[in-house]
C-alpha cells in the first residue's frame, strides 16, 4: 500500500514549551473574558459556559502540543522541501527547489523566549509558504542558507 | 520608423463627439435651471447652446493640447512615448519584453477609423512601467504597429483560427442566472438615474399603485410580472452575449493566443503561451443543462490591477456547445483531455452523512424563527430542505472525478458551476496533502496541485488515499515520488 513516508526530522523539543505557553495565554484571555462575564451579567450561565471553555482549554494545553510534537515533521532534500504538521487535520507539503523563490527565517517574540525560530519557503502560488516550524534559532539560520544555496544552484524560473 | 510621431489627429472628431455626448445633458441641466428662472425661451435655448458650446470647445482644446504634447517611437530597441500638458512623463518599453499588444475601438473611434493601441510587458510584479497605450492611432497603422512588435512577418496568415462566432451560439446567452434576476436587476439600475430626473417612482405614487394592483389581483399580477421580469432578463442577456462576443475569433500566432471580439467595441486581445498553465472547461448550471460550455484560460499574471480595464483575457470563448468547447480546449492544451475516473463510493458516503447535519442545522433555525415570529409555513422550507441537501451532496459527488492526460493533470468539481480544469503537468509548482479524521476514517484524502496561475491551487478532493498519492507522484515525476514508502 502506498503512503507518504514521515519526513526525517521533529522540530526542536522546546517547541512543545512554545505551544503550550500559546495555549496558556489563549487560556488566560478567555479566563478574565469568563471573569468579566460574572461581574457584569446577573445571570450565571454565561461566565459558567466561558469558565467551561477555559477548562476545554486547560486540558488542550497538556494535551495538544504533545500530539503535535509526535506528528510534526520536516526534511529538506537536493530536490525538495517536504513539511508534515497537524495532530488531527493532517497536511503534507512538498515544493521543489526548481520552484523556490525566497527563503526567509522568522521568529515571534514567544519563540525568541524560547530561541526556536521558522523557516519560511515561497514559491509562486498562491497557496502560501511552506512553513518549517519551531526550530533553534542557531539551526534555522543554517538551513536557510543551505535552502538559499540549493536554489541558486538549481535552474528553474520559479513559476 | 525611429523618428517621433504623434497620435491620430483625428482624434479631435472623437473628443468632438464624445464631449457633444456630454453637452446634451448638460444643457438638460441648464434648461431645467433655467425653467424655474422664468426666462424666455429664447433666453433658455440660448443658454443651452452655450453651455453645450462650452463643453465641446473646451475638451477639444485639451485635446489640441494632449495631441501637441505626445509624441512616440519605435526603435530597434524600445518603444517610447512622452506625455502629458503640464506634468510631463516619459514612458519606454524595451522591445523584447513586450508580450502583449491590445487593440480597442469603440463605436466613435471606429467611426473615425482609430484604434487605442495598449502594450503590455506581462510582468504585473515589476510596477508602473509595465504598460504603454497610444490612444488612437489610425486602425491599419495600430494594425501594423502590433504586427511589428509582435515580430509577425507582414501580411502573413496566423497559423490557424481555433474558433470563430456562430450566431447559432445566441441560444446559450439566455442560460445564466442574470436571465432570471433580469428586470429586477433593470429596474434597480434604473432607479438612480430616475430619481436624479425627478422621476422618483416610490415618492410620485407609482410604486404604490403598482403594490396596490398586486394585492388586488395576485393570481394575474405575479405570472405576468414574473415573465415581464424574464422577458427583460432574456432580452438583456441577448444584448451583453451580442456585444460582448460579436466578430468573435480566436486565433493562434506563433507564441500566442489572440482573441477579437466586440459587436460595437471592437477589441483585439493577446495571450503569450508562455503565459498559459492550462485551461478550464467552465458550465454553469443552466448552461450545462442546455449542453454548453465555455473555456477559460489558466495563465500567470492575469490577476485583475486595480484600474478600470475590465477586459478579461481569461475567457477564451463565449458559451457554445459543448463538444466543440472541449475541442477548443484540446486544440489549445495541444494533447487530448484524457477520460476521467470517479471518485470511490466513500466519497459519497461521506457527502451523504454530511446532509442529515445540515438539516438538522436548517431545521434548528426554522424551529426558531418559528418560536420568535414566522408563521408555522417556515417548517414547509426546512421540510423541502431535506430532499435538497441529499440532491445536492448527490450532484456534488457526481461532479467529483480526475484524470491523468500526457501532458495535463485533469480535476472536475463544483454543482452551481462545474469546472474542468486541465493543468499543465510543468505547471504544477508543489503538492499539498490534507486529510481530515473524517477522512481518515473512511480512507480518503485530498490533493492539491499548487500552481502560479489561475486560482493558484487545483484541489483533487476526497480521492482515494493510494489512487490520490499515485496520480500526484505519476503528474510530476520526481516530486512526490522520494516520500512514498509501499508498506
Amino acid at each position: 500500500m502506498t503512503a507518504l513516508r514521515p519526513p526525517r526530522h521533529r522540530p526542536d523539543p522546546r517547541a512543545v514549551w512554545w505551544w503550550t505557553l500559546q495555549w496558556l495565554v489563549f487560556a488566560a484571555v478567555l479566563a478574565v473574558v469568563a471573569g468579566a462575564l460574572w461581574v457584569l451579567l446577573d445571570p450565571w450561565w454565561p461566565a459558567a459556559a466561558g469558565g467551561a471553555l477555559t477548562a476545554l482549554v486547560l486540558v488542550a494545553a497538556v494535551v495538544a502540543p504533545r500530539a503535535q510534537y509526535r506528528f510534526q515533521r520536516w526534511e529538506v532534500t537536493d530536490q525538495a522541501v517536504y513539511t508534515r504538521k497537524g495532530w488531527l487535520w493532517h497536511t503534507w507539503r512538498v515544493a521543489p527547489m526548481s520552484r523556490v523563490q525566497t527563503v526567509d527565517t522568522e521568529q515571534g517574540p514567544l519563540q525568541r523566549a524560547f530561541g526556536l525560530a521558522n523557516v519560511k519557503v515561497t514559491t509562486a502560488s498562491a497557496q502560501g509558504a511552506v512553513m518549517i516550524e519551531a526550530l533553534d534559532h542557531g539551526l534555522a539560520a543554517e538551513l536557510a542558507d543551505k535552502l538559499t544555496a540549493i536554489t541558486h544552484a538549481t535552474p528553474g524560473d520559479a513559476t | 520608423m525611429t523618428s517621433w510621431q504623434t497620435l491620430s489627429r483625428r482624434s479631435l472628431g472623437v473628443t468632438a463627439v464624445k464631449s457633444a455626448g456630454i453637452a446634451a445633458p448638460a444643457g438638460v441641466v441648464v434648461a431645467r435651471v433655467a425653467s424655474g428662472l422664468d426666462w424666455p425661451v429664447e433666453g433658455v435655448v440660448a443658454a443651452c447652446a452655450a453651455a453645450a458650446v462650452l463643453v465641446v470647445a473646451g475638451a477639444l482644446v485639451l485635446d489640441v493640447l494632449w495631441l501637441r504634447a505626445t509624441r512616440w517611437r519605435l526603435t530597434g530597441e524600445r518603444l517610447e512615448l512622452r506625455s502629458g500638458i503640464l506634468h510631463r512623463k516619459h514612458r519606454s518599453v524595451p522591445r523584447e519584453r513586450i508580450r502583449s499588444v491590445d487593440l480597442k475601438a469603440d463605436p466613435v473611434l471606429r467611426l473615425f477609423g482609430l484604434a487605442a493601441v495598449k502594450v503590455g510587458t506581462g510582468e504585473h510584479a515589476s510596477g508602473e512601467h509595465d504598460e504603454l497605450t497610444l490612444d488612437p492611432l489610425a486602425r491599419q497603422d495600430a494594425e501594423k504597429l502590433r504586427r511589428t512588435l509582435l515580430s509577425l512577418a507582414g501580411g502573413q496568415p496566423p497559423e490557424g483560427s481555433l474558433a470563430e462566432l456562430d450566431w447559432a451560439w445566441l441560444r446559450y446567452a439566455p442560460l445564466t442566472v442574470w436571465t432570471v434576476a433580469g428586470g429586477a436587476l433593470v429596474a434597480g439600475a434604473a432607479y438612480k438615474p430616475l430619481d436624479a430626473l425627478g422621476l422618483n417612482p416610490v415618492k410620485n405614487g407609482l410604486a404604490d399603485a403598482l403594490w396596490e394592483w398586486i394585492t388586488e389581483r395576485p393570481w394575474q399580477a405575479v405570472p405576468l410580472l414574473l415573465g415581464l421580469n424574464v422577458l427583460v432578463g432574456l432580452v438583456g442577456a441577448v444584448a451583453v452575449f451580442a456585444e460582448y462576443w460579436g466578430r468573435y475569433r480566436l486565433e493562434r500566432e506563433p507564441g500566442r493566443l489572440r482573441l477579437t471580439r466586440g459587436l460595437l467595441t471592437t477589441r483585439s486581445l493577446t495571450l503569450a503561451e508562455r503565459r498559459l498553465r492550462g485551461v478550464e472547461l467552465v458550465e454553469g448550471l443552466l448552461l450545462r443543462l442546455g449542453g454548453g460550455a465555455r473555456v477559460k484560460a489558466v495563465a500567470t499574471g492575469l490577476r485583475k490591477k486595480d484600474d478600470e480595464d475590465v477586459d478579461d483575457v481569461s475567457a477564451l470563448t463565449p458559451p457554445m456547445p459543448r463538444e466543440l468547447a472541449v475541442e477548443v480546449a484540446e486544440r489549445i492544451c495541444g494533447a487530448p483531455l484524457p477520460a476521467l475516473r470517479p471518485r470511490p463510493a466513500a466519497a459519497r458516503a461521506r457527502r451523504l452523512r454530511r446532509a442529515p447535519a445540515e438539516i438538522a442545522v436548517v431545521a434548528a433555525v426554522a424551529a426558531a424563527l418559528d418560536l420568535l415570529w414566522l408563521p408555522s409555513w417556515i417548517w414547509l422550507v426546512a421540510a423541502l430542505d431535506v430532499p435538497f441537501s441529499l440532491g445536492y451532496a448527490l450532484a456534488e459527488y457526481r461532479a467529483l472525478a480526475h484524470g491523468l492526460g500526457e501532458r495535463h493533470l485533469v480535476t472536475r468539481y463544483g454543482v452551481a458551476a462545474r469546472r474542468t480544469v486541465a493543468l499543465d503537468r510543468d505547471g504544477v509548482i508543489g503538492w499539498t496533502v490534507t486529510q481530515s479524521p473524517f477522512q481518515r476514517r473512511l480512507g480518503l484524502i485530498t490533493v492539491t496541485a499548487t500552481t502560479a496561475a489561475g486560482a493558484g491551487h487545483y484541489d483533487v478532493v476526497d480521492v482515494g488515499a493510494e489512487e490520490g498519492l499515485e496520480l500526484a507522484a505519476r503528474a510530476v515525476p520526481g516530486l512526490l515520488g522520494p516520500f512514498l514508502t509501499t508498506r
